[in-house]
């Protein structure tokens, strides 16, 4: 053979990608990352809530004037009294936003209509750990046992272990939140009386953290949370299912097999630790969700929650409580996908680069 | 002795009852110890089907109906789940088709090792690391990618890899299935020596399956032939290269030939004799129909692309190139993958803007074009892309994939516009022009539906097509064809042609004039016949050399 030769191996390793700075530095230039985008979405979110009731006409105290001006002429003490209630914005519009922020760092958002002596925020710290306990935890249970569900469904696929929880799953699914909630409402709790109906605790329990309270406060979300388990579940199940069955055909699972790895490890370490990086993404989205609560369901078993509250803020025009909710909502759905980022750094080594 | 691997009467069927085909047919062979043996034939013709069998990773709905497979005369077909994967270590390894893919990308290539070891217990715990890295040494590359992800290495490392970590189980026998057809040329070269010298060191047995033959010769001692589920010859490596029994080996051996030679015929191309003064002259037909031809001159062009991660180098894709393509003529363009030929298309077409420099096409400056300037662009300089599969859209006809360029360009309506249609499906050969008009994409071969892409290219009566790679993804038998078809468009209708390709063989016999790109900058421009005889720069040499040549083992 009459030719340069190459050294072996030369060609392509030279063409390697050059790999710069340490793997820690580069993780934490990640998060670094996310953070500043956290900030910067955080920041337009609040502004947008700041913005969006000023391009509104009108103001609640023209609205409430407005009203009463039905019944015949209003008084100037009646208005000003109103006003003084309502309140009027006073000042620029760039002083109104500095107030605006400094009220929401001291989570200050002023005085309910509806409950009216009551503090915004007193209404929602009274109502968010009900809601946090109830939708979050479900949803934590929700999504790993649907996942695992998945997991196996896509392993034993064309098995009974595939049939069933799948088509079980889209069945639960396919309900609304309010006609599951309604029929255990009515076979578990008016018909077999096994469980009660409404309220998030008993009439003679005090909240506090005894472990008699909060047994009786488990005894009442028992339907609730059954309720969300049983309609999220099958979506759960699906997704999983699907993306692992898509992995499996990949070359690595194929490559892991004639292997010989084990078919445990095949299943979870290579196509299941695949098929869930783009469901965590729902997840985020679901667990930002779940500050919102599940109006439906509170709606349905009287659960004094966010969902609950935020129903009674929108039926009775309470701008203070729905503001507050609304920003408080945006604000978790932000920091959930933030959190879920940095869950995808640590678990996917290409989003790091 | 006996022999290593001994099948016989072996079956695969894809699917069940009437609806099922024959993807292996009765197929028989065996397999020495030691021996290096290649598996060549096209696509379909079962030889992926066949390694899957062997190996024991046949998934449905391909099924093993029948025949046996002794691996030191023990069953491979009839061994249960648990019984094949213990056989795994010792027995048979796979390296898979496209490797690039076969590492799990959240998993550290130091955790693949360790899988494995873990899995077959071969391994002493204390002793993972220093095997992982002996391992790896083997395969010609450092330690330190065992702490890398997949993600971080390049193509050919991670081929190398899972060579690696098919080498860990200790194999008898190795089958790689297309171990280097996704690797650019260089590389795919480095690689095939790394598996000769590794199968002659380690003494495994070696089944290469290929569809490049000249790959095949150049490793194996014995090559097996197969086409349509069959194996149609099976003979050593030098009686099938000087004495060929089989017809379909006659006309796989027919489409190699080296470049460098005086004298170089394709199956369809008889030997022109390229010069540079007699570089085909104009038919009078071709002349008169195109007065107002234009060339293409680029002039001092250089593309920067800015840094890909902060603190590295920002990256010159093309640095200062200069050429004029004639009407009516042909220039190949030619290097290995990141040279920068297919940013220089992207340039000519407008993609992208220059950096510095000018492209002018006529007294269009391709490089400053407005919107609704490209439209001027557009109709007389058009594209042939590589890939046919991803090109066509796979929803619509093939007659509704040819009217919307001729209704957009040439202004034609109706019945007028489904006329130019058929037209062009003669142009390139499919006939009956009204039975093709009316399929989808996926009813035709990967050569017909280049045609098709190449007939939607003509539409608009283009004055020059720039073919990118457009035959690297077909069969060999197909390759000729479309090759002619290119060539008879600049006979017969004098449009001139860019190839980019990093295949010099047939950038021989289509073009006249050949540049060669090494990282953007031209490293060799001249007559193609003259460049590939007598190559004057080292880079030049080194892609002649990388061209699998069925004869060079014989020369060696």
């Amino acid at each position: 053979m009459t030719s340069v030769t190459i050294a072996p191996g030369s060609a392509d390793v030279s063409a390697a990608p050059r790999i710069t700075g340490s793997g820690r530095g580069r993780a934490w230039a990640y998060v670094a990352r996310k953070a500043g985008l956290l900030l910067l979405t955080l920041w337009a979110a609040i502004t947008l809530n700041f913005i969006l009731p000023r391009l509104m006409p009108g103001s609640p105290a023209d609205a409430a004037l407005a009203k009463l001006a039905q019944n015949g002429p209003v008084s100037d003490a009646t208005k000003a009294a109103i006003e003084a209630q309502l309140g009027v914005p006073t000042g620029n519009i760039l002083e109104q936003y500095v107030a605006y922020l400094h009220q929401v760092v001291t989570l200050d958002f002023g005085v309910s209509y509806t409950f009216y002596p009551q503090s915004v925020s007193e209404l929602v710290s009274t109502a968010l750990p009900y809601t946090l306990v109830l939708v979050g935890v479900v949803t934590i249970i929700a999504f790993v046992l649907g996942t695992l569900l998945g997991v196996l469904a896509a392993w034993k696929r064309g098995t009974w272990l595939d049939t069933l929880p799948t088509l079980a799953g889209s069945f639960a699914s396919a309900f609304p939140y309010f006609w599951t909630a309604l029929l255990l409402l009515f076979f578990a709790g008016y018909v077999g009386r096994l469980f009660p109906t409404s309220g998030a605790y008993g009439p003679t329990a005090t909240p506090a953290f005894t472990i008699g309270f909060l047994g009786d406060a488990i005894y009442h979300a028992a339907l609730p949370a059954l309720t969300i388990l049983i309609t999220s579940l099958g979506g759960w199940i699906l997704g999983m299912r699907n993306t692992m069955i898509s992995t499996i055909g990949d070359d690595y699972v194929t490559f892991a097999e004639a292997n010989g790895l084990k078919p445990r490890t095949v299943a979870l370490r290579y196509a299941a630790r695949n098929a869930i990086l783009p469901n965590l993404t729902s997840f985020g989205l679901a667990l930002g969700g779940v500050v919102g609560g599940s109006i439906l369901v509170e709606r349905v078993f009287g659960y004094p929650g966010i969902g609950y509250l935020l129903f009674n803020a929108v039926t009775n025009q309470d701008y203070p409580l729905m503001q507050a909710l609304f920003l408080m909502i945006t604000v978790s759905v932000l920091i959930a996908n933030f959190l879920v980022d940095i869950l995808y750094g640590v678990l996917d080594p290409r989003t790091r680069r | 002795m006996t022999a290593l691997l001994e099948i016989t009467d072996l079956s695969v069927d894809y699917g069940e009852g009437a609806g099922s085909t024959h993807a292996v047919n009765h197929v028989s062979f065996t397999l020495e110890h030691g021996e290096f043996v290649g598996l060549v034939g096209e696509s379909g013709s079962g030889k992926s089907t066949l390694g899957f069998a062997v190996t024991g990773l046949s998934k449905p709905p391909a099924r093993v109906v029948g025949g046996s497979i002794l691996l030191d005369g023990v069953d491979i077909a009839s061994l249960s789940q648990a019984d094949l994967r213990e056989q795994r270590h010792g027995g048979i390894a796979m390296v898979l088709q496209s490797g690039m893919n076969a590492l799990n990308p959240v998993r550290s290539i130091r955790n693949h090792f360790v899988d494995i070891f873990r899995a077959h217990g071969h391994v002493a715990r204390g002793d993972w690391a220093s095997r992982a890295a002996e391992l790896v040494g083997k395969v010609e590359l450092p330690a330190s990618v065992l702490d890398r992800y997949p993600g971080e290495l390049s193509g050919g490392m991670r081929q190398r890899v899972s060579i690696a970590l098919a080498l860990s189980l200790e194999p008898k026998l190795m089958v790689f299935d297309e171990p280097t057809t996704a690797l650019d040329v260089l590389v795919q070269h480095a690689v095939m020596d790394t598996i000769i010298e590794l199968q002659k060191k380690e003494n495994f047995t070696a089944l290469l399956i290929s569809h490049d033959l000249g790959i095949v010769l150049e490793s194996a001692q014995r090559v097996l032939v197969m086409h349509e589920g069959e194996i149609v010859e099976d003979a050593p490596s030098r009686q099938i290269l000087e004495k060929p029994s089989d017809d379909y080996t006659k006309m796989l051996l027919s489409h190699y030939a080296d470049p460098r030679a005086e004298v170089v015929e394709l199956p369809g191309f008889e030997d022109r004799h390229r010069t540079p003064a007699a570089a085909h002259p104009p038919t009078v037909s071709s002349r008169t129909r195109r007065q107002d031809q234009k060339a293409i001159v680029v002039d001092h062009v250089s593309k920067v692309y800015p840094a890909p991660r902060r603190g590295e180098p920002q990256v010159t894709a093309v640095d200062d190139v200069s050429f004029t393509l004639e009407p009516g003529q042909s220039l190949a363009l030619v290097g290995a993958s990141g040279s920068g030929k297919s940013t220089l298309a992207k340039l000519i077409t407008a993609v992208e803007k220059p950096s510095s420099g000018s492209v002018r096409f006529g007294d269009l400056d391709v490089g400053s074009l407005r919107r609704g300037q490209f439209r001027r662009l557009h109709r007389d300089v058009q594209m042939v892309f590589q890939d046919p599969y991803a090109a066509l859209n796979p929803l619509h006809t093939v007659e509704y994939t040819l009217t919307r360029p001729v209704v957009n360009f040439t202004g034609l309506k109706g019945l007028d516009a489904r006329r130019r249609v058929l037209e062009l499906l003669d142009t390139v050969g499919l006939s009956p022009v009204e039975e093709f008009a009316a399929k989808l994409p996926h009813q035709l071969s990967g050569g017909q539906r280049q045609r098709v892409v190449i007939a939607r290219a003509l539409a608009s009566n283009p004055q020059v097509i720039i073919a990118d790679e457009p035959v690297s993804m077909l069969d060999v038998s197909l390759r000729a064809g479309v090759l002619a078809l290119l060539e008879d468009l600049r006979e017969q209708w004098g449009v001139s042609l860019l190839y980019i390709t990093h295949d010099l063989l047939s950038a021989r016999v289509v073009t006249d004039n050949i540049m060669v790109l090494n990282g953007g900058r031209v490293v060799e421009h001249g007559n193609t016949a003259e460049v590939l005889r007598n190559p004057s720069d080292e880079y030049t040499i080194r892609l002649l050399d990388a061209i699998p040549n069925p004869g060079r083992r014989d020369v060696a």
